[in-house]
């Protein structure tokens, strides 16, 4: 497996490698019967190596919007999103998603899945890849089971497995963990975390979820609507792991509370 | 990273569905046949219906026997199934099989191409509200009394509930699974057959499956109109002769063959498709 750069994940970093992600006064609009619809203006961002992005915002933001357009499923229509000062034109394997609805393919057992995308190995090569990286979710005995055999949160370490297996660029995740229960959430929060910490991914994490965002982010973005844009901008400075017990959690949490309510300027 | 062996992993597990045994399973499908089998046997017992128009079990029995296993010249029908069946088989498969390769591709297309479906649907629909009768004297015109005609009918016939089904098989599969594909780095035209054609394949199955059993129905319609040999020839001449008995052989010939066709598009579809055994 290789780290693409030792960076220790945590409060220290100020990022001062060069920006894996850069979008600049990036626009989106929509043609509607009413007229045109703008659902982002001029976001403007930067995503350093290995750093972990929170943007977070209510419903209606923009959010998706912004993800698709990374992902290369929409294509902004002013200002630009360049990965490694190339404009991101079409989607692709660099940049790989993880979204909140489920995605696997139905007809593929769990460890097809994770191979789907794995290409140029000889078959004894793609097998151990798969069952290292079935191994990593922690779903060694599921490998054979198809998706509508397994629960919700199986699915999504599926599909972080999946795209895991890629060795990304950068890692998209649209709410992935939205449509899951609580304590499920929070193990996948944790997971997450326990392998970011091991390959130091550049991800960058849409959520509506206060909580969610203090637990994960070095950074966040909070974004306001009408139209969707970038109002704020907070760094985490917690140690991790962080407990959200803990009154520093509780005041980030708080400010954030603050900035989605009313949405500076 | 075992720490992520958590509540989930050991909860989740493959669904277990109430399966009743073995037993019970191979047995419930021929209740119904054998319950149908004593109501006639008793019918004919009893002379309930007179026997010219209702022939006992037995009788049905010996003529099936003689269509099947008589040598030629031993009676009227004597010998002749393997023939008949050889042929019939054929003209369904050809007719069939001509359905599939326009009804397949032309469904796929309207089903995801906004403007193939505009274009078709109307027309499709139109034609598939006309009765596959009224075709028949306009196939006799065409195609003169036989093989032709009956390929004709065949695959007008099966050809709807193919390409409606594959139609609504290719729309339904989710534009999510095409865009994490896209994000997996499948190229446009290999999504097709990674991603479209899986993904429909429940409704392509199932539209195939319609397809065959039209098939038989309408080989017959073909066959009644005069060809010297297949199922629905011997039946129409059966006819002529009044031999009910051999009426109802071929009618449970053509059950037969019809079910059987069914399991084998099933077996071959399962047998080379992941999607059809897993999905469908």
């Amino acid at each position: 497996m290789t780290t693409q750069l030792k960076l220790i994940p945590g409060h220290k970093k100020e990022l001062q490698a060069p920006p894996v992600l850069q979008v600049s006064k990036l626009s989106k609009v929509f043609k509607t019967g009413d007229g045109p619809m703008t659902v982002l203006q001029d976001v403007h961002f930067q995503v350093a190596e290995g750093e972990f992005l929170c943007v977070l915002g209510p419903s209606g933001c923009g959010k998706t919007t912004l993800l698709n357009v990374l992902a290369g499923f929409e294509k902004p229509s002013a200002g630009k999103a360049l990965l490694e000062e190339t404009p991101i034109m079409e989607s692709g394997p660099d940049r790989c998603v993880v979204f909140q609805e489920d995605t696997l393919f139905p007809w593929l057992t769990v460890k097809e899945n994770i191979a789907f995308g794995v290409k140029g190995l000889s078959k004894k090569e793609k097998r151990e890849k798969t069952n290292h990286f079935l191994d990593l979710v922690g779903l060694t005995p599921f490998g054979d089971y198809l998706p509508r055999e397994i629960s919700g949160g199986m699915k999504k370490r599926v599909s972080l497995a999946r795209v895991l297996i890629l060795q990304p660029r950068i890692l998209l995740m649209d709410e992935p963990f939205g449509a899951l229960d609580a304590q499920t959430r929070e193990e996948m929060q944790d997971l997450l975390l326990s392998l970011w910490n091991q390959f130091h991914h550049t991800i960058v994490f849409i959520t509506h979820d206060i909580d969610e965002a203090v637990a994960l982010a070095d950074r966040i973005l909070v974004m306001q609507k009408d139209p969707g844009m970038i109002a704020k901008e907070i760094r985490v400075r917690l140690s991790r792991p962080r407990e959200r017990t803990e009154s520093s959690f509780q005041d980030y949490c708080k400010a954030l509370y603050q900035a989605l309510k009313k949405p500076q300027p | 990273m075992k720490a992520t062996q958590n509540l989930d992993a050991q909860d989740g597990f493959a669904m277990t569905f109430n399966k009743p045994n073995g037993w019970m399973n191979s047995f419930i499908p021929w209740i119904l046949p054998a319950l149908f089998f004593m109501g006639w046997f008793l019918v004919s017992r009893f002379e309930i219906i007179p026997a010219y128009l209702m022939p006992s079990p037995r009788q049905v029995g010996e003529a099936g026997v003689m269509y099947a296993f008589g040598t030629p010249g031993e009676g009227p029908y004597a010998g002749r199934f393997w023939v008949d069946a050889w042929v019939s088989c054929g003209r369904v498969l050809a007719g069939f099989s001509l359905a599939a390769l326009f009804g397949i591709p032309l469904g796929v297309l309207s089903g995801r191409v906004d403007a193939m479906q505009k274009t078709l649907s109307t027309s499709i629909n139109a034609l598939r509200a006309v009765p596959g009768i009224c075709w028949l004297p306009l196939a006799m015109v065409w195609f003169g009394i036989g093989y032709k005609t009956t390929l004709f009918l065949v695959a007008l016939a099966a050809f709807f509930p193919i390409y409606i089904n594959t139609a609504v098989g290719a729309r339904q599969v989710s534009p999510l699974l095409f865009q994490a594909g896209a994000m997996l780095g499948v190229r446009r035209m290999n999504a097709v057959f990674s991603i479209l054609l899986p993904g429909a394949m429940p409704s392509i199955l199932a539209g195939l499956r319609l397809g065959l059993g039209i098939s038989w129905a309408y080989l017959v319609l073909g066959e009644l109109t005069g060809v010297p040999n297949g199922l629905g020839a011997v039946i129409m001449d059966a006819r002529m002769l009044g031999r009910i008995d051999i009426i109802i052989v071929g009618i449970v010939l053509i059950a037969l063959l019809g079910r059987t066709s069914d399991l084998l598009l099933s077996g071959v579809f399962r047998l080379c498709f992941k999607s059809a055994r897993r999905l469908a």
